[in-house]
């Protein structure tokens, strides 16, 4: 297990983490989100020991991590780099190879990367003559290709078109499937939710909520209401008792009230202005949760 | 994994992509051909027999041209063919000046009195160096052989003058057959060092702010420490410069044996091997400061600039050690000896003209070594902490502090 204990560190007069812990799990993936500037990127490369924590500790299976167990992690920086003039292949093969790997070794997994993501006919290019979809998959091989036991991904997702989004994810299924420790930060909510088992919100240099997504959404004192209806509701809705916040998304009002509330009684007060045609109730969004918790 | 094995990692991948870019061949077979040039084709251009045309007015031309031939053959090295000349006679002074004007003839003599140029023709031209002088001495020669009796013969006249009659001591101390050589190896060995210092400087220079742009520095140091990566980058690029600084040797000594003029095997071993190992303590000294200047900045635009006060200072070494170059026993010869960012240059020259005690030898690189110790250390905090800060250049001192 990957775990950030306690991790606090300062420039000057910003804190960038305060206290931040969370645990990674082998065969899991964890969803780290927070807005910018919440400290993602100072807390994963305090991992790598880019960033010397004030005090705090980075542990893997309860041992600090040095330079023979940071072999075994994997990394992709928020701000993405190959050498442009390097052949793709020959790049990851060096990756593997201060990664601890040998020559051979290198070479065999850095080609299977690149057949197994469709390059295998530009392994011998410069990275630079790539399309900029072939990039991020090099870029994604790079942090693979010495097969690490633990991934950290800082915003894998940004920049990504539909078609790098999707192998992204299938790419990082696999590698949690295999037992592997993941974790990767991310803005994009859905996207998360649709991924991840655990999440770990970081706001102002700590977590505000972590554990595993659908019992953070079980224990939430919100619940969503979703409703459609003719007649004008707007004025009403957002004004009955144990209604928390209303919006109209897609022609849908969207209510998010106490746990607590009689939803019955929600729905009988909305049908006196107007005709409910359609409801849902259902536990809240990783989106509620996340604006809930960094509010 | 060793630090040992992962410096030469980075340092294999540094020879392997660098040694194969276009920019490495490109500027190493450049600058071969310039040498290679500049060494063999004066010796071509200058160095053939050539064929005088003179042209002719009046009485007792022909014996003067005659007696310059003899002449010619004499201070032709052993082996060696000597200058020819063939003669045109002319009727008018007018005549044989439109021949001179029209290229048709190198020179014009007039009787045994004038010698008619047009104009200074370049060392090899017409008119130029060889043919008057060869003329003027045929000349005096025949004036002194009338004042000599009779059973004088000419050509025992002709070997006096043609020869030195005094022979030549040097009491300087160095040995004199290799005392030229010597000279040669102090200023060629001074260009050289002058040329790796900037050249490999920037080469470290823009590898450096190049994995710093391209944010590969990243990747590189969540396993490897920056002091592996600095140590991997300066080994690399000190092989390839090592490697091109060899090449480049190689081909000035053949270029030499071409021309001949000097014995190659008579090259003091001393001289050749300081002026290696000061080779690579002079690289070292300066693309230490080089690489922690490229730490400081994210484009390659602001490399140079970030390396301005570094250049200066190689620029003003080089121009400094002339001082040692004029004259090796000098007061400031022995302070740039002492003083880490000269010694580079000025101990080679110095050593090469044997002007250097052994002891002095050894303080020079005891302090350039000393000096190499500490700026590692503090380049390579600088380099650590001016890394991973991007966007705009970032101050020596903040990069300093800022090392995690």
């Amino acid at each position: 297990m990957l775990r950030i204990d306690q991790l606090y560190k300062s420039y000057g007069q910003v804190v960038a983490l305060d206290g931040c812990t969370f645990e990674v799990t082998p065969g899991r993936m964890l969803g780290f989100l927070g807005p910018n500037g919440a400290g993602k990127t100072t807390a994963m490369r305090s991992v790598f020991g880019l960033v010397t924590p004030d005090s705090g500790s980075v542990t893997w299976n309860g041992q600090r991590i040095d330079d023979d167990l940071r072999a075994r992690f994997g990394y992709m920086p928020e701000q993405r780099g190959l050498y442009p003039k390097m052949k793709a292949r020959d790049q990851l093969a060096y990756y593997g190879r201060i990664h601890g790997m040998s020559k051979s070794d290198a070479f065999d997994s850095a080609t299977g990367w690149l057949e197994m993501l469709g390059l295998e006919e530009r392994a011998d290019d410069p990275v630079e003559q790539l399309s900029h979809g072939n990039q991020q998959r090099v870029q994604l091989s790079a942090a693979l290709v010495h097969d690490p036991e633990v991934l950290v991904l800082d915003e894998p997702f940004s920049g990504l078109d539909p078609i790098g989004a999707s192998t992204m994810s299938d790419v990082l299924r696999r590698e949690t499937a295999k037992g592997k420790a993941v974790v990767f930060s991310s803005h994009q909510l859905d996207l998360v939710e649709d991924l991840c088992e655990d999440v770990a919100v970081v706001h102002q240099g700590r977590i505000v909520m972590s554990g595993v997504v659908k019992a953070l959404k079980d224990a939430s004192p919100i619940r969503r209401l979703e409703l459609e209806m003719d007649g004008p509701a707007d004025r009403i809705l957002g004004h009955l008792d144990g209604v928390r916040s209303a919006s109209v998304v897609d022609g849908r009002h969207v209510l998010l009230i106490d746990a607590a509330t009689d939803v019955r009684r929600v729905l009988a007060e909305a049908e006196s202005a107007g005709t409910v045609r359609h409801f849902i109730y259902t536990t809240p969004s990783l989106t509620d949760l996340f604006k809930e918790a960094v509010a | 994994m060793t630090s040992l094995k992962r410096i030469r990692l980075v340092a294999m991948r540094e020879i392997r992509e660098r040694g194969k870019s276009k920019a490495y061949i490109i500027s190493t077979i450049f600058t071969l051909v310039i040498l290679g040039g500049a060494i063999v084709v004066p010796g071509l251009l200058g160095g053939g027999p050539s064929n005088h045309h003179v042209g002719l007015i009046g009485d007792g031309g022909d014996e003067i041209v005659a007696t310059a031939a003899e002449l010619a053959v004499r201070e032709a090295d052993e082996g060696e063919e000597s200058d020819t000349f063939e003669t045109t006679r002319f009727d008018t002074l007018e005549d044989a000046e439109a021949a001179l004007d029209g290229n048709d003839v190198d020179v014009v003599l007039v009787d045994t009195s004038e010698i008619v140029i047009a104009g200074f023709g370049g060392f090899g031209g017409p008119g130029g160096g060889g043919v008057t002088n060869l003329l003027q001495q045929a000349a005096s020669t025949l004036r002194v052989q009338e004042l000599v009796t009779e059973n004088e013969s000419a050509a025992e006249v002709i070997s006096i003058l043609s020869s030195e009659p005094l022979t030549t001591r040097d009491v300087g101390g160095s040995d004199e057959e290799n005392a030229g050589l010597r000279g040669v190896i102090a200023f060629g060995g001074l260009v050289l060092m002058y040329f790796a210092v900037l050249t490999y400087g920037s080469w470290m220079l823009s590898g450096v702010t190049e994995e710093k742009t391209n944010r590969v520095v990243e990747i590189l140091l969540s396993t490897l420490k920056p002091w592996e990566i600095f140590a991997g980058k300066l080994t690399g690029i000190g092989m390839l410069g090592l490697g091109q600084m060899l090449m480049l040797v190689t081909v000035a000594l053949i270029g030499i044996r071409i021309q001949g003029s000097v014995e190659v095997p008579d090259l003091p071993i001393d001289s050749v091997v300081a002026l290696i190992g000061w080779f690579v303590l002079g690289f070292l000294l300066y693309a230490t400061l080089f690489g922690a200047a490229g730490s400081l900045v994210s484009r390659m635009e602001d490399a140079q600039n970030a390396a301005a006060p570094l250049s200066i200072i190689a620029v003003v070494g080089y121009i400094f050690s002339f001082v040692a170059l004029n004259d090796p026993t000098t007061l400031w010869a022995q302070v740039g000896t002492y003083f880490p960012f000269t010694a580079p240059y000025v101990a080679p020259i110095r050593l090469a003209l044997q002007e250097i005690a052994w002891w002095e030898m050894t303080i020079a690189v005891a302090v350039t070594i000393a000096t190499l110790v500490v700026l590692i250390g503090l380049a390579g905090r600088v380099y650590a902490g001016g890394l991973l800060r991007f966007g705009s250049r970032v101050k020596w001192l903040d990069a300093f502090r800022s090392a995690e």
